[in-house]
């Protein structure tokens, strides 16, 4: 008689009854499904619908099936090539400012072991403010008028820029605020991240006589590449997101549209002035241009990404 | 026999108990919210008082986002009754939604619409038919620091009246105290700040379909180069509604063109602070004063029925002068009805507070917010904003700068004509 062995680290494919299809993973599942599919698939798919007709969502008027004209309507709208431009801006910039920047800050709050609470706390405070709160607060500070950073930079003999007013300034105003309002956020996921790390490796390597820049070099970094992956790709889908609210409140895209993007001339197009097949042939764009990044950096940075300690 | 007749008779009892107490729910969206949402919520609780088989539903939204909010509510069929809309949105929502024309004699007497001044109801005058009624109005007027005045060494209780005035009463602030002069309001996408500029000087902003700009005249270029002018001397500095407001609030500002509806913050942020006059709408050369309502309309959605019926209870209910005034007096938004002081109680609030005088009397010379079509409409206000920053810029006049944006606008807006 021969024995037949599973190899080690393999698991035996669970006995099937008879030709009954097993029934118990599908229920486990079967809730997820059913929300993904009714609030994530289904609206998918029926904006994808909705971006092919045109509806003013009054539901008592048919809805006409306008072929690509919302896309040909959206490619010539005045808007779009401000909005597409800005929109680059704004995932290019998020990325040193929101994704490379809170990996030094994290490795020194992490260095400070138990003392770097009270840093930690500090940074993260700003991520629990309402966004709107956070708006209207820097629009009073940044007031051209008896603003407080104007009196900071009138008491040093200086002058502060009128920076919403500015074309040029504007948008890399809205980026430090929403920066300022989210760094703490992926600072405390790379410290989660740092958390991971066994110290024993750094022990190790301190022993061998490695310097700080040598063990964030060979250690940290490499070891912090799948968390840096998750707060690159969240960080870049998010970025034009996460900058709407100060664009509505402080400058409504302007001025001169120098800080408008893609998903505030969505907004403005569904919500503003309800020329819904715009909106969603907008939506769409977005959606395929968010995908094609996020695809072409998993299929360029995961084969970089260190899983295993 | 006997048992089954008590049962029938006590089952129609019931029922004609249970239709005797019916009361019909009618839902309606709004955006006021503060005192102002309270002093309107007692307002329908009266309402109900007096029309017990009522019960009005009241859903708040943002200002900014109740038109989107009442369109997805029709879209998912939610009950809606009654909406305040946001006048240059009248035109849009009369076109796409089931709203009722009020003047149609289906929904019976209509002669409670003639309360209303009729300049008030052109707003919502869509060829002859009438589909919606002034609430929420506001009117632009002049605000100013009586100290500032003081200060840079003008006669406080000499209200400038004239542009001209203005201009030289912002430049001795400016020069007398350094701090700003004037400023006025752009308010969302430089609409109606520009609508209200453009008007008062004579020229047409919007043809009354809404989908030609006409404000590339004389008057519309030298009115928006003044604007410009303003910016360029630094009497005026470029900022944006909530950072002119907060200056002004705060004492740094000495005049600040806005809406009557920010007379009621204005004068509590005053207190203690600073000596607050109000004055009318300053005059351009020698042009009468027109100047366009803000704020919004209301309109009825409600199906034909026992909720049409209830609603227009209600709208008539909101138009009697007693209950018109309450609400101006509590809000500070413009009184609607003809004649407020016939009323003692508007005319004695009147007396005691003088600061709503230049409102009142600027309900005859108000002129119907501009309405947009749906389409190209986005695209026309990124225009007009844009034009806004580059005349604050001040890198070309605006005898450039207007005719190039007016083009741009038309062609965003000939897709309607196109129809």
């Amino acid at each position: 008689m021969t024995a037949t062995a599973t190899p080690l680290g393999t698991a035996a494919p669970l006995p099937l009854r008879g030709r009954q299809w097993p029934l118990a993973p599908f229920l486990y599942l079967a809730p997820m499904i059913v929300l993904l599919a009714v609030f994530t698939y289904w609206p998918l798919l029926h904006t994808i619908y909705l971006s092919f007709v045109q509806w003013n969502m009054n539901p008592d008027q048919p809805m006409r099936w306008v072929g690509a004209a919302n896309y040909s309507g959206i490619f010539n709208s005045p808007l779009f090539d401000a909005a597409f431009r800005n929109t680059l801006i704004y995932i290019v910039a998020s990325i040193p400012l929101k994704v490379l920047l809170p990996i030094p800050i994290a490795i020194f709050v992490w260095t400070l072991a138990t003392r770097g609470q009270v840093y930690r706390a500090l940074l993260f405070l700003p991520t629990l403010f309402s966004f709107t709160v956070v708006a209207v607060v820097f629009l009073w500070l940044l007031n051209p008028i008896g603003g407080h950073f104007v009196q900071v930079a009138r008491l040093l003999g200086g002058q502060w820029p009128n920076v919403l007013t500015d074309p040029d300034l504007a948008i890399w105003t809205i980026l430090l605020i929403s920066t300022w309002k989210v760094i703490g956020f992926n600072t405390l996921l790379y410290v989660a991240g740092l958390a991971s790390i066994n110290r024993d490796y750094v022990e190790a390597m301190r022993l061998d006589g490695a310097s700080d820049w040598s063990l964030v070099r060979h250690l940290l970094w490499p070891l912090l590449t799948p968390t840096t992956l998750f707060v690159l790709i969240s960080t870049v889908i998010f970025a034009i997101q996460q900058v709407f609210t100060p664009i509505d409140i402080m400058t409504e895209g302007g001025p001169q549209n120098g800080t408008t993007n893609l998903f505030y001339m969505v907004y403005q197009y569904a919500f503003r002035t309800f020329n819904v097949g715009f909106g969603a042939a907008g939506t769409v764009i977005i959606f395929a241009f968010l995908l094609a990044i996020t695809l072409i950096k998993m299929r360029t940075l995961d084969r970089h990404v260190q899983y295993q300690q | 026999m006997k048992k089954i007749r008590s049962i029938i008779s006590g089952l129609v009892l019931t029922l004609v108990a249970a239709t005797a107490h019916a009361q019909t729910e009618i839902v309606f969206y709004h955006y006021q919210t503060g005192a102002p949402g309270k002093t309107l919520r007692a307002i329908l609780d009266d309402f109900q008082k007096i029309n017990p088989d009522v019960v009005v539903k009241d859903i708040y939204k943002h200002s900014e986002q109740i038109t989107g909010e009442v369109q997805a509510a029709l879209a998912a069929r939610r009950p809606v009754d009654v909406t305040s809309v946001i006048g240059k949105n009248i035109v849009f929502f009369a076109g796409a939604t089931p709203a009722v024309a009020l003047n149609d004699p289906k929904n019976g007497d209509t002669r409670w619409l003639d309360a209303y001044l009729p300049n008030f109801l052109d707003a919502g005058r869509i060829e002859g038919k009438i589909y919606a009624i002034p609430h929420s109005y506001g009117t632009p007027q002049l605000y100013y620091n009586k100290d500032i005045f003081r200060k840079a060494g003008l006669d406080a209780d000499k209200v400038p009246r004239t542009w001209d005035e203005v201009i030289a009463a912002a430049t001795q602030i400016k020069q007398k105290t350094g701090m700003a002069g004037v400023a006025h309001l752009h308010a969302s996408m430089g609409d109606y700040g520009t609508m209200v500029m453009v008007t008062n000087a004579g020229a047409t902003y919007l043809n009354k379909a809404g989908t030609k700009a006409e404000f590339d005249t004389p008057q519309g270029v030298a009115v928006l180069q003044m604007w410009q002018d303003m910016a360029k001397s630094g009497i005026m500095p470029v900022a944006n509604d909530q950072q002119w407001g907060a200056a002004f609030q705060a004492g740094q500002m000495g005049m600040y063109i806005t809406s009557s509806a920010a007379l009621r913050g204005f004068v509590a942020s005053a207190q203690g602070k600073f000596d607050l006059g109000v004055a009318q709408y300053p005059l351009w050369k020698e042009q009468p004063r027109r100047v366009n309502n803000s704020g919004a309309a209301i309109m009825l959605h409600a199906p034909a029925g026992p909720r049409r019926e209830a609603s227009l209870k209600l709208l008539r209910h909101l138009s009697r002068q007693d209950v018109s005034n309450h609400w101006s007096r509590e809000t500070g938004y413009m009184p609607l009805i003809r004649n407020p002081q016939a009323d003692p109680a508007m005319a004695k609030y009147i007396a005691e507070f003088p600061l709503v005088r230049p409102s009142i009397a600027q309900m005859a010379e108000t002129l119907p917010t501009a309405t947009w079509p749906a389409e190209g409409t986005l695209e026309a206000q990124v225009h007009i904003k844009n034009m806004l920053d580059e005349l604050w810029a001040a890198k070309r006049p605006a005898s450039a700068i207007v005719p190039e944006t007016v083009r741009k606008v038309n062609e965003a807006l000939s897709v309607n004509l196109k129809k």
